[in-house]
């Protein structure tokens, strides 16, 4: 087990590494000067240059990139050229809008798709089955922003149930976290549904109802739990992509998230604060894929044996 | 008897009624809450020249002297209006006594001059120094040469000279503009690199930060020592919202009281709310930039063909929903200088294609486009009309980084864009763009010896109305003899105001609150507060 850990963080770091090195040239390779951009539009050829060269992006691209990686190392994420502020801080507080849209949904995510997952299942082939499967379809087709437009209309300007856009208190953060976790939702309900009745068919789920057991316990001890292997490796999938900040609906819920720094930052070509902001985003993937594979290789030890002796 | 002694009653109660309910509305908060694009700058203008940002940071930080809402020149933190020598050099200048900032460190000379010491130090990064490098000094100091002002002479705390190098008559109104924003040395200095980030802004204005996150929402609250008289909003909210549809529904919803208006949505908001859709005009023109350095744009036949092509009145009308007026020559008409005897720019496409094949271009013409989002839509529209003509526009839409920095290396063939005067002076529109030195920086290589010594005498003539007449002969060359540019329009940008937003005006591009006030009652009405 430990052996596999080993190996599994040596690639995470070596996949951090490329992912920095591809920002890093991606960045300095796509038109758009930083400094012209800083200065505006009053801005003289001389006054460009200047500033290029006082900030180091006269320096060689090798050059720049190994002290941007040192001070990686160093826990020195730089400082954002426009905001004046360390990227790491800048960062934290985006995460912290991120963290509450990503939980909100994943919770609204997990209980519909699982609810209507188990639903389905039970129901197999009726009305309810059938209605689940068609607004899954729905779900997952349905563009988050579209779904997010329809929210502010019907739930905050005719309705006025909650705030149309903004992010100050728990209140705000419910139209974006159905806006976001309705898709998320749909396709977890289809897994669980699928793997339920994949679990429902086995011959002991037959032998549990031929002793005697109630359906209610039969369904959720000894069908659900043993389909949930499949679904946990959506459910961690599922996270992280929802921590690594949503930039859609971030922007149409006016919420400062990661994704809504990173698109700013790109567009102003603020090159600390997207390595920073990309890196982060690719630590967040690492770390949740990282710990699905070892709880799924705790879940299920085939997959370990299979990858040890590989 | 007891009819008149109900009717009595009655009448009491309506009255106590009234004035109670006077009393409420009295102690009810006066507040604003203004919708805008986020800008992602601190509220520094020294730094950001972003109309956005001058419109929160200007009630905090003020110049010396600013514009009115008629765009005339008013002291603010003077006694009168500086007195300028007779060879226009030295300029002499009082400050108020006993103006504050809200740190409570009095306004004194030594801060102006640091103020604009800061503003040439290279490491500020200031995007402004172009309209100050005429100060005496001040190159030494942007080469790091030097750190103090040699054309600044304090006289006593309330009294200085600033000397030019050379005489330049919109130096008062450069003076007026945002980037001349005076801040105070102590508190400046100690806030280093945060100045204009979080509350970390402090001026004599008549407003100060109360809570800034710098990302969603700055809320400002009176100053109650406002040097210049009564303030009358208790707190303005500016939110920020980076998507224009989620800023109307907010508008829509209540949320704002204030909010620009995109020209495409201007016809379904006035049949939905008629009351609360207000025009203005900036001092600006949208226009079609050509860069003369292309083999085709390079012959005056070409430019004008281009000009002949279009129908401005038509694009007006169906591109803009009538939020324009079409352009007669590149000065805006509220400029001084502005020949209004030009009547619109002929549109004939006959003669368009005749002025090609005599010119020789008997094969279609190729040129390339790269605009900005925003303004794809008109370029689109050009796009079809000189297809008509025999010109392919092939159109590239970039994101601002990449135009920006495509336009300062020369790169840009044809792009359009709407150019804002700071303020109505011919040399505000003209010269950081089609300038010689500019024009090379700008995708224009526009080189007229003529053009530049007009505004060369422009720039030195401190009489109003000669230099009037420079900026018409300047604007005549440019616009209808050389045509460099193709001016399509002047633009009318659109507003929405709820009904209890009072004294909401928009003279320039800068939005300011100057002498806004709201209804309290029906504010709190909307807002619930």
């Amino acid at each position: 087990m430990w052996r596999y850990i080993g190996k599994r963080t040596l690639l995470a770091l070596g996949i951090m590494l490329c992912i920095s090195l591809i920002t890093f040239i991606i960045l300095n390779v796509i038109p758009g000067d930083v400094a012209a951009m800083m200065l505006g539009d009053f801005a003289t050829a001389d006054n460009i240059a200047q500033l290029r060269e006082n900030m180091g992006l006269n320096r060689p691209l090798p050059v720049q990139y190994f002290s941007w990686l040192g001070g990686i190392v160093r826990g020195d994420f730089g400082t954002s050229y426009f905001q004046n502020r360390p990227v790491l801080e800048l960062i934290h507080i985006s995460f912290s809008y991120t963290v509450v849209i990503a939980v909100s949904a994943y919770v609204v995510a997990v209980v519909l798709g699982l609810s209507f997952g188990i639903l389905a299942a039970t129901h197999r082939g009726g009305v309810v089955d059938r209605l689940v499967m068609h607004l899954s379809v729905f779900g997952i087709s349905a563009p988050s922003f579209w779904v997010a437009i329809l929210l502010q209309l019907y739930f905050g300007l005719q309705l006025k149930w909650f705030p149309i856009s903004g992010a100050k208190a728990a209140g705000w953060f419910v139209l974006p976290a159905f806006a976001l976790g309705t898709r998320y939702a749909a396709s977890i309900s289809r897994i669980t549904r699928t793997s339920m009745l994949e679990v429902m068919g086995q011959d002991y789920i037959r032998t549990c109802y031929a002793k005697g057991l109630n359906r209610l316990r039969v369904t959720i001890v000894h069908v659900f739990r043993n389909a949930l292997i499949p679904v946990i490796t959506i459910l961690g999938n599922d996270f992280g992509a929802l921590l690594t900040g949503s930039m859609i609906t971030e922007k149409i819920f006016n919420i400062p998230g990661v994704g809504k720094m990173l698109i700013d930052a790109i567009n102003r070509r603020d090159i600390p604060l997207v390595q920073g902001g990309v890196i982060y985003v690719a630590i967040i993937c690492v770390v949740v894929y990282f710990t699905v594979d070892i709880l799924y290789a705790v879940i299920n030890p085939n997959i370990r044996l299979t990858k040890d002796v590989n | 008897m007891n009819k008149k002694l109900a009717l009595a009653l009655s009448l009491v109660l309506t009255i106590a009624l009234l004035l109670s309910s006077a009393a409420v509305a009295e102690d009810l908060p006066k507040v604003l809450y203004f919708g805008q694009a986020y800008a992602g700058t601190a509220l520094d203008m020294q730094i950001s020249t972003n109309s956005g940002t001058a419109s929160i940071a200007d009630l905090v930080t003020e110049s010396l002297i600013r514009f009115d809402d008629n765009n005339e020149l008013q002291p603010i933190l003077l006694t009168k209006l500086p007195d300028v020598s007779e060879d226009g050099l030295v300029y002499s200048f009082e400050l108020k006594e006993g103006v504050y900032f809200t740190d409570g460190t009095e306004l004194h000379s030594s801060d102006v001059k640091f103020t604009l010491e800061r503003l040439f130090n290279p490491d500020t990064h200031a995007g402004s120094t172009s309209f100050f490098t005429m100060i005496e000094g001040s190159t030494a100091i942007l080469k790091g040469e030097a750190t103090e002002l040699s054309g600044f002479e304090t006289v006593d705390d309330y009294h200085f000279n600033i000397t030019l190098e050379f005489p330049f008559a919109p130096f008062v109104k450069n003076m007026a503009t945002s980037y001349a924003d005076i801040f105070p040395e102590k508190a400046t200095t100690e806030a280093g690199k945060q100045w204009g980030l979080s509350t970390n802004l402090i001026g004599t204005g008549p407003y100060k930060v109360k809570e800034n996150d710098d990302s969603t929402e700055v809320v400002l609250i009176k100053n109650e020592n406002y040097h210049g008289g009564e303030v009358l909003l208790d707190e303005i909210h500016f939110i920020y919202y980076d998507n224009a549809d989620t800023k109307l529904l907010a508008y829509e919803n209540g949320d704002i009281d204030v909010s620009d208006l995109p020209a495409s949505q201007l016809l379904q908001y006035q049949s939905l709310y008629p009351d609360e859709v207000h025009p203005y005009n900036p001092p600006g023109t949208y226009f079609v930039h050509l860069n003369l350095k292309n083999e085709y744009l390079a012959d005056i036949n070409v430019r004008k063909a281009i000009s002949l092509a279009i129908n401005r009145e038509e694009l007006i009308d169906t591109i803009l929903n009538g939020s324009g007026i079409p352009a007669t020559s590149f000065l805006n008409y509220k400029i001084p200088g502005h020949d209004d005897s030009l009547g619109v720019y002929e549109y004939d496409p006959d003669q368009a294609r005749q002025l090609l094949a005599d010119a020789g271009y008997t094969e279609p013409i190729t040129l390339n486009a790269e605009v900005r989002e925003g303004d794809a839509l008109t370029i689109t529209a050009v796009q079809g009309y000189l297809q008509e003509v025999g010109i392919n526009l092939n159109i590239s839409i970039v994101d601002s980084a990449t135009w920006t920095s495509d336009r300062s290396a020369g790169n840009i063939e044809v792009t359009s864009l709407s150019w804002n005067a700071l303020f109505p002076d011919g040399d505000s529109q003209f010269y950081t763009y089609f300038y010689s030195t500019a024009a090379a920086g700008r995708s224009v290589f526009y080189a007229s010896e003529e053009f530049d010594q007009l505004l060369d005498n422009g720039r030195l003539n401190t009489n109003e109305d000669e230099r009037a007449e420079l900026y018409r002969q300047a604007d005549y060359l440019f616009s209808r003899e050389d045509y460099v540019a193709i001016p399509l329009y002047y633009p009318q940008n659109n507003y929405l105001a709820k009904p209890h937003v009072i004294g909401f005006e928009l003279p320039n591009l800068i939005f300011h609150f100057w002498n806004t006030d709201v209804d309290a009652a029906a504010s709190a009405a909307v807002h619930g507060n």
